[in-house]
């Protein structure tokens, strides 16, 4: 890690640690969405493809309960985040990425990894390794295995500053 | 027609030089943008009634139009103070100047002085300088020579002080000097005369009609004075002022 | 290569697959009612602002516009990549449209977003004519919104554009009426001290020079969408839906801040082109420029859409509601923003000795940080070197605090949220979809915006427009611009033709302008890829600026003037004729 970066780290942890303390995280993965689920129920898979700035597709069909593989690959030019819950956690959780965004860790179309596992104190980093949510780079893909809830308001959404709100979003709609 | 002919020139071009934009222009601008903007105004600084200590009463307008371009502009300046009980000119001066533009802030200015009172006529050459001066003085100098021979010089200077954007108060001095005395139009050397003036003025309409009161104080001197004293007239005159500046 | 223009030149060699679409326009005489003052204006298809242009992209279209005036008249579609014969303005593009012609514009659409298109001829843009042009993309639309609405602002004065200049040109502080008062020199004198406050009317009086000077042009009664504040243009929405809104800022001289008290604003495009989006509390919109934004209102409440005019003597109001008559709160406007001796860093030849003034200490109160914090420590688009010979110490700066890189350091005039949340500064703004590659420019142009306002002249290099050559590029190089700001206001240059790449310190991801606000005492630096033929206008968009001279003719020399796509519309037009 340069010197630079150093410096901007430093400062992230004395300003924010109380912010990421406070973030959504600590009410639990997923809340009212699901929960993390075992690769051996899964029923199907749902590729998503992430662009600058929206899904495809924009809208999934689940069942209640339903453990679902998705399959995300980011075909755009910048970073997005695939991230299963509800509109409140979703916009709680777009403090956060602000925070990535403000100290550089999140760069347009890069990530900077280095920061990403910086020990921001009282045991908080910004990997971003939550189990409702992946945030990749250009080209990169990975995997979520998510079981449902019964029913809810769900969205899965980027919170990647201001691609929430440009409509970076998909709807959840329970069968 | 001229767009017919365009087009065609356009197909042209594109016919014989079908490879390359040539370097010339393609069309020359001959829109007005291109040429030297042309602009015209009125400004009637003071256009007032005058009535003095000694009940005299006096119509006086202090004028510039002018119409010309930044480089070059054409001004005719008008003054004339009319004595209403005796239906005559006490003063009525038109210059006709052309101006240019010598450093940032300040025109230079040549032409003629045409002097029509009640009484002798005289006609001048005109050389002045004109602008603003540090700290917002509009000032305005210039010298004369008449067609007898007499030099004079004139200085004007003019402040704005803004009690509000639309009520302004504005000082105005005008002092005239004389380099060789001129006995029968009143004209002693030395320092010959001052006019000060204070006026109140609220902006009544944008900035083209904004009526006035005020107080105008004239004073001659020395030589002037003098001859001023054996004609029988006052040295020194206070008048109550009210009127408007009009632009347009 | 440039992605559009393959897209347009595709459908330009495959007639059969494209689009085609014929639009009337014609120039009328029209009445103009601002709930302030009827006056007469120009308009289009018997209106002002003219109708809503929706193109799609792809798409060949043909305009026929018939001039109704008794004098001549033409329109340039602002922002549109088009054959430069197509691009509407008299004397350098065409001759004009003369009294009672129909002149035929045919040009392939190849590009989408948000632009406008206005006359090119003497002031007839200030007087009314003006409209919008909403362009749909081939592909989908990288956004989501459930509706949209054009929000196109003017300045609309109850004086002609003739008698505008004609007025400022006599008296260049014809329209200002926010100068500094006596009241104004006491409240001063008691917040900083008689000394200080003398010292500092006499600095500015020795430069003879206004710290007023923001806004040229009071008077005027801000519209959008041709209605005034009492007016009040109201879009209707269901809570929850999303909105896009269309900025357009097509006023003759009058820059706004704008704010939808209660709803937060997601920057999508500027100028067209769609941008990395942006949260924002507020922006500030140039003359010229556009800016599309996404709100969702979720309340079942009337939203006001508040612009106010940088200098504050005006706002434009307008209100988004679930139903017609709905209205929200309108705020007050600000106090006017006063220039400072740091937006006279680039005025030539200031003697900066009469500057060192007494310890006010009132700079104390800046603060940087916001600055530092961000990953733009290289900001190659900015120079601030040329103030270092200024000492900033003594004067009353009474800047307000906040600092944007693209304003100088110290400014009066940086603008801060009204909430004092987020306001949009050009560093923010990040292409969406980078149109060009990123490459080393292949040389540089100096242009120094210039002027002296005592006698409304404004020039490029201190020559006008009607003195000065034309700028000559070579076909196929890629020219950076540096507009290096002279004067103590601000300056929207718009390149006609071709794209301006606006150098914020992101190479790939520069944003790609068609306007270019420079502010005071600012160095800015722009490129432009040169992938257009023919001769261009390029200059000022503040009307009466264009005006007076601060405009330059850019002819594009050489290259395979090729494009097919030339040929075809001058063979296309020559065929009409």
């Amino acid at each position: 890690m340069n010197a630079s970066a150093f410096l901007v780290a430093a400062a992230a942890m004395t300003m924010s640690a109380t912010v990421f303390a406070a973030g959504a995280h600590s009410g639990g993965h997923g809340g009212g969405s699901g929960e993390p689920g075992k690769a051996s129920e899964v029923s199907r898979t749902i590729n998503v493809e992430m662009h600058d700035n929206y899904y495809e597709p924009e809208s999934i069909e689940v069942n209640p309960g339903e453990t679902v593989r998705f399959v995300v690959v980011n075909k755009g030019n910048l970073v997005h985040e695939f991230n299963i819950g509800t509109p409140d956690m979703h916009e709680a959780h777009q403090e956060e990425m602000m925070m990535m965004v403000e100290h550089g860790v999140i760069q347009g179309g890069t990530l900077n990894h280095d920061m990403m596992e910086m020990d921001m104190g009282d045991g908080h980093s910004m990997k971003h390794d939550d189990p409702n949510s992946v945030l990749l780079e250009p080209g990169k893909s990975k995997e979520i295995v998510w079981k449902f809830s019964e029913q809810g308001n769900i969205e899965f959404a980027c919170n990647v500053p201001g691609h929430y709100q440009a409509g970076m979003y998909g709807d959840v709609n329970f069968n | 027609m001229s767009r017919v002919r365009f087009m065609t020139l356009g197909l042209l071009s594109s016919l014989l030089l079908p490879t390359t934009v040539t370097a010339q222009e393609m069309m020359e601008d001959t829109t007005a943008r291109k040429q030297a903007l042309t602009t015209w105004g009125v400004q009637f600084e003071e256009f007032e009634y005058r009535y003095s200590d000694d009940d005299e009463e006096l119509g006086v307008w202090n004028a510039d139009i002018f119409y010309g371009t930044d480089e070059l502009r054409f001004r005719w300046l008008t003054k004339g103070e009319y004595e209403i009980e005796e239906q005559a000119y006490d003063s009525l001066e038109n210059q006709l100047v052309a101006q240019t533009p010598i450093s940032k802030f300040f025109d230079a200015k040549a032409g003629v002085r045409f002097d029509t009172p009640e009484g002798p006529d005289r006609t001048y050459a005109v050389l002045g300088l004109t602008g603003l001066a540090p700290q917002w003085f509009e000032v305005d100098a210039s010298l004369y020579v008449s067609d007898e021979g007499d030099t004079s010089a004139e200085f004007d200077a003019e402040y704005e002080l803004l009690l509000t954007n639309h009520l302004i108060l504005s000082a105005a001095l005008d002092a005239t000097v004389a380099f060789s005395e001129d006995r029968e139009i009143g004209l002693g050397k030395g320092l010959s005369s001052t006019e000060t003036g204070l006026r109140l003025s609220y902006d009544l309409i944008d900035r083209a009609f904004s009526p006035y009161v005020g107080v105008v104080h004239e004073r001659k001197y020395g030589d002037t004075a003098d001859l001023a004293k054996a004609e029988g007239g006052s040295t020194e005159d206070w008048f109550a002022v009210v009127g408007a500046r009009i632009a347009f | 290569m440039k992605k559009s223009f393959l897209a347009g030149l595709a459908a330009l060699l495959m007639p059969a697959f494209g689009l085609a679409g014929e639009y009337n326009l014609t120039v009328d005489r029209v009445q103009i009612d601002t709930g302030d003052f009827v006056k007469e204006g120009i308009g289009y298809n018997g209106e002002s602002p003219g109708p809503v242009l929706r193109f799609k992209q792809g798409e060949e279209v043909t305009i026929n516009v018939t001039n109704n005036l008794d004098e001549m008249t033409s329109i340039h579609w602002h922002g549109l990549i088009l054959p430069y014969q197509q691009d509407g303005v008299p004397g350098i593009s065409f001759p004009g449209i003369q009294p009672g012609e129909t002149f035929t514009y045919r040009f392939p659409i190849q590009q989408a977003g948000t632009y406008w298109f206005h006359s090119h001829s003497g002031f007839q843009e200030p007087d009314g004519a003006y409209g919008a042009i909403v362009i749909e993309p081939e592909g989908r639309e990288p956004f989501r919104y459930d509706r949209e609405y054009v929000v196109q602002l003017t300045d609309k004065h109850p004086h002609s554009g003739d008698r505008i200049m004609r007025n400022l040109k006599m008296m260049p502080d014809y329209y200002n009426r926010q100068q500094q008062t006596v009241g104004e020199f006491f409240s001063d004198a008691s917040e900083h001290g008689f000394m200080n406050t003398l010292k500092d009317r006499m600095a500015w009086g020795g430069m003879r020079m206004m710290k007023a000077d923001v806004e040229d042009l009071q008077g005027f009664t801000a519209l959008i969408n041709g209605k005034g504040p009492d007016q009040n243009w109201t879009g209707i929405f269901e809570p929850g839906e999303r909105i896009r809104l269309r900025f357009i800022n097509s006023s003759a001289m009058t820059y706004f801040d704008i704010r939808i008290p209660g709803l937060n604003m997601t920057v999508v495009q500027a100028d067209g082109n769609n941008v990395q989006p942006v949260n924002v509390d507020e922006f500030r919109i140039g003359v010229a420029e556009t800016y599309d934004v996404i709100v969702r209102p979720r309340d079942e409440q009337a939203y006001t859409i508040f612009a106010e005019s940088m200098g504050r003597s005006g706002f434009a109001r307008a209100t988004l509601a679930p139903e017609e008559g709905m209205e929200g709160v309108v705020p007050e406007l600000r106090e006017p923003a006063r220039l400072t001796m740091a937006d006279m860093a680039g005025m030539h030849g200031m003697d900066h000795g009469s500057m060192e003034m007494a310890e006010s200490a009132d700079m104390s109160g800046m603060d940087h940080s916001a600055m530092e914090s961000k990953e733009q420590s290289d900001m190659a688009g900015m120079d601030h070197s040329s103030m270092a010979g200024m000492d900033h110490s003594g004067m009353m700066m009474s800047g307000n605090g906040a600092s944007d890189p693209f304003y100088a350091e110290g400014s009066g005039i940086v603008p801060v949220a009204a909430n004092g949340g987020k306001f949009l500064s050009y560093a923010d703004l990040r292409a969406q979809n980078p149109l060009y590659e990123d490459r080393e420019p292949t040389r540089e142009i100096e242009l120094k915006l210039t002027g002296n306002m005592e006698r409304y002249t404004w020039s490029i290099n201190g020559v006008k427009y009607e003195d000065a050559d034309p700028i000559r590029l070579q076909y196929g190089e890629r020219v950076r611009f540096k507009f290096v700001n002279e004067t103590m206001m601000t300056h929207p240059m718009h390149l006609h033709g071709m794209w301006s790449i606006l150098d914020v310190g992101a190479d790939q991801w520069n944003p790609i302008k068609h306007t270019i606000s420079v502010q005071p005492g600012t160095t800015v630096y722009m490129e432009t890829e040169v992938d257009e033929p023919g001769q261009w206008a390029f200059h000022c968009h503040l009307s009466y600026h264009a005006a007076a001279g601060m405009f330059r003719k850019v002819i594009v020399e050489g290259g395979p003037d090729s494009t097919q796509a030339k040929t075809d519309a001058v063979a296309g037009n020559g065929g009409e004729a």
